[in-house]
């Protein structure tokens, strides 16, 4: 290679490195003026879970509150906070775990309303090597949990708070298949009491097994789990969006759990989830209303202040975050 | 050849994180969405170590995956080369288990292996057969006419010699393929690490997704790539080796 052809090369490396920097900054989002659609990410696909966000946009609830809103689902690979800040998403759904990772890194957000008063995730047992009434009891049980998600976190948390060290119980990697539970090879697997936990324990009882919830919540340890957040920008340069959204949305949730509204409740989840039997979603409909307004609990979106400390603070135990990240001040109820 | 293949992969790396910093920047973009430089070398720093043995675990699988693959491709394309109902079975079966995704075989081979080693190895050999079986195919049902017409007039020609005949004059085909088939390799590893495993980069990666850790996954991205470059840079240079021995010019 000559100088000149090298000369070249580089002129032309850099004409490419150029090219690709423009193309990117200039796909790239521009900031949203909020006129027109409004963006809703979901955190997980459309089930249970989301039944009031779905109800709340079919039955036109943002409609009537003068909003154009496009619910749309989440899952593994799409985080809601990143397409916040991105503007891609106007308002998402996250846990308190989520959202205390991205504030600890910068992330300007803002929760406005807790859609779980109980956290759904929960861990499924057989009930034939004894009940679990107490921490002790599960020495001595293979746990399933998933290395890097918030179930390890709470495990975690609720072993250490017994004093159960590692080798009084023995963890299993969970993944995207239940057959080391069903096959018995792991004690306790942990799932979301609305939907996973519903057909398969329907599924061990047709099978003549007896199952129970292990519920961290029992035991002192309060993760809030799905939770309503914009970006610090929507919630400062227009609250009044952010306030009718929020009312519109929570009006959504009242009446998809409203017992009166069952069965067009039912018939909206069996628009998206059409595998699922009828009997199974009525059931995973009248659990998520005891999660999302339990009897004694406080009113439907409340954000429980003392919840997001304790999971900081675990979060902080665990070695998730390495500082403090004052989570209290991002919590700006819209009720 | 392999240090050319770092360096160039290098600047491709550095052209991506400039493109993010760019992004980061312009857009005023927090930690979360594009980690900073600094996050980055902290990150780096942190996980080096424990990601460079993830990554050596990765590879050890990718290699005797990619070496099965090539056996299992050699297995089918050679009986399949025939036009015979057999032949054609066999590409029909093998074109099928490719056409499946393999997230929904998963649980199948779980079932059948574990969720170790054995099944890290099978998704793995799985994704990267498919290339080399397509290449043995058109190598192998292309026949080289002067040759074989010379050897079928003297009576002599057998299958076995039928194979190395064609597989002699495609040397540089099947040697590309193959050295070009580790990159598949290697990603069908970190695939079933994803998906099946408790160990490796693949199974690293899932947990830094799972929380939303970019910088984690840029230090993973980063020896995953110095690691494939040197690998095939080593594939490429026994594959000239072979080339030269076989033929006796580079």
């Amino acid at each position: 290679m000559n100088g000149k052809t090298g000369k070249r090369n580089s002129l032309l490396a850099a004409a490419w490195i150029l090219i690709v920097l423009t193309l990117a900054v200039a796909g790239a989002p521009e900031g949203r003026a909020w006129a027109g659609t409004l963006n809703y990410r979901l955190k997980w696909i459309y089930n249970a879970s989301v039944i009031g966000d779905l109800y709340a946009s079919g039955k036109g609830y943002f409609r009537a509150a003068g909003l154009e809103v496009k619910v749309r689902p989440g899952g593994p690979e799409r985080d809601a906070l990143r397409e916040l800040e991105l503007g891609y998403a106007d308002f998402g759904v996250a846990s308190a775990d989520q959202v205390i990772r991205a504030v600890a890194k910068g992330a300007p957000l803002v929760v406005v309303a807790q859609l779980f008063q109980v956290n759904p995730l929960q861990w499924l047992y057989r009930t034939g090597k004894g009940m679990i009434r107490k921490l002790d009891d599960l020495k001595g049980r293979t746990i399933g949990i998933t290395y890097g998600k918030n179930d390890e976190i709470i495990m975690r948390t609720l072993l250490a708070k017994a004093g159960i060290g590692r080798g009084q119980v023995e963890f299993y990697s969970v993944r995207l298949d239940y057959t080391p539970f069903l096959r018995g090879k792991v004690d306790l697997w942990p799932v979301y009491a609305n939907t996973q936990a519903v057909f398969l324990r329907d599924k061990l009882s047709r099978a003549g097994e007896e199952t129970a919830l292990f519920v961290p919540g029992d035991f002192g340890v309060r993760f809030v789990a799905n939770s309503v957040v914009t970006s610090e920008k929507l919630f400062k340069r227009n609250p009044e969006l952010v306030k009718r959204f929020v009312g519109a949305l929570l009006a959504g949730w009242k009446a998809a759990l409203d017992v009166k509204h069952q069965k067009e409740a039912l018939a909206i989840l069996r628009q998206v989830d059409r595998d699922t039997p009828l009997r199974i979603l009525k059931t995973q409909l009248e659990i998520t209303r005891r999660l999302v307004m339990p009897r004694s609990g406080p009113p439907l979106g409340t954000i429980d202040f003392e919840g997001w400390r304790q999971t900081e603070r675990i979060m902080l135990e665990q070695g998730q975050i390495k500082a403090p990240v004052k989570i209290l001040s991002c919590l700006k109820p819209m009720l | 050849m392999l240090p050319r293949r770092i360096y160039q992969f290098f600047l491709i790396y550095l052209l991506g994180i400039l493109v993010l910093l760019s992004l980061k920047y312009g857009l005023q973009l927090s930690d979360y969405v594009i980690p900073g430089p600094k996050t980055l070398w902290q990150t780096a720093l942190e996980v080096f170590p424990r990601y460079a043995l993830d990554v050596w675990n990765t590879l050890q699988v990718a290699l005797i995956g990619q070496v099965m693959s090539i056996v299992l491709a050699l297995a089918i394309g050679i009986p399949g080369r025939s036009t015979t109902w057999f032949g054609n079975f066999i590409k029909a079966a093998a074109y099928n288990v490719q056409a499946y995704p393999i997230v929904a075989i998963a649980p199948i081979i779980f079932i059948l292996l574990g969720d170790g080693f054995l099944s890290r190895l099978l998704i793995a050999a799985m994704i990267c057969y498919f290339p080399i079986l397509l290449t043995v195919l058109g190598v192998m049902s292309e026949p080289v006419a002067d040759v074989e017409h010379f050897y079928r007039c003297t009576g002599r020609m057998r299958w076995q010699l039928e194979v190395k005949i064609r597989a002699f004059e495609n040397l540089h085909k099947l040697t590309t393929v193959i050295a070009g088939s580790a990159t598949l390799a290697m990603a069908g590893t970190i695939v079933a690490e994803f998906i099946a495993a408790n160990a490796g980069i693949g199974y690293s990666i899932r947990i830094a997704l799972y929380q939303s850790d970019l910088a984690r996954i840029l230090v993973a991205l980063l020896l995953i790539g110095i690691c494939l470059s040197v690998y095939q840079g080593l594939l490429e240079h026994t594959g000239s080796l072979v080339k030269k021995a076989w033929t006796g010019s580079a």
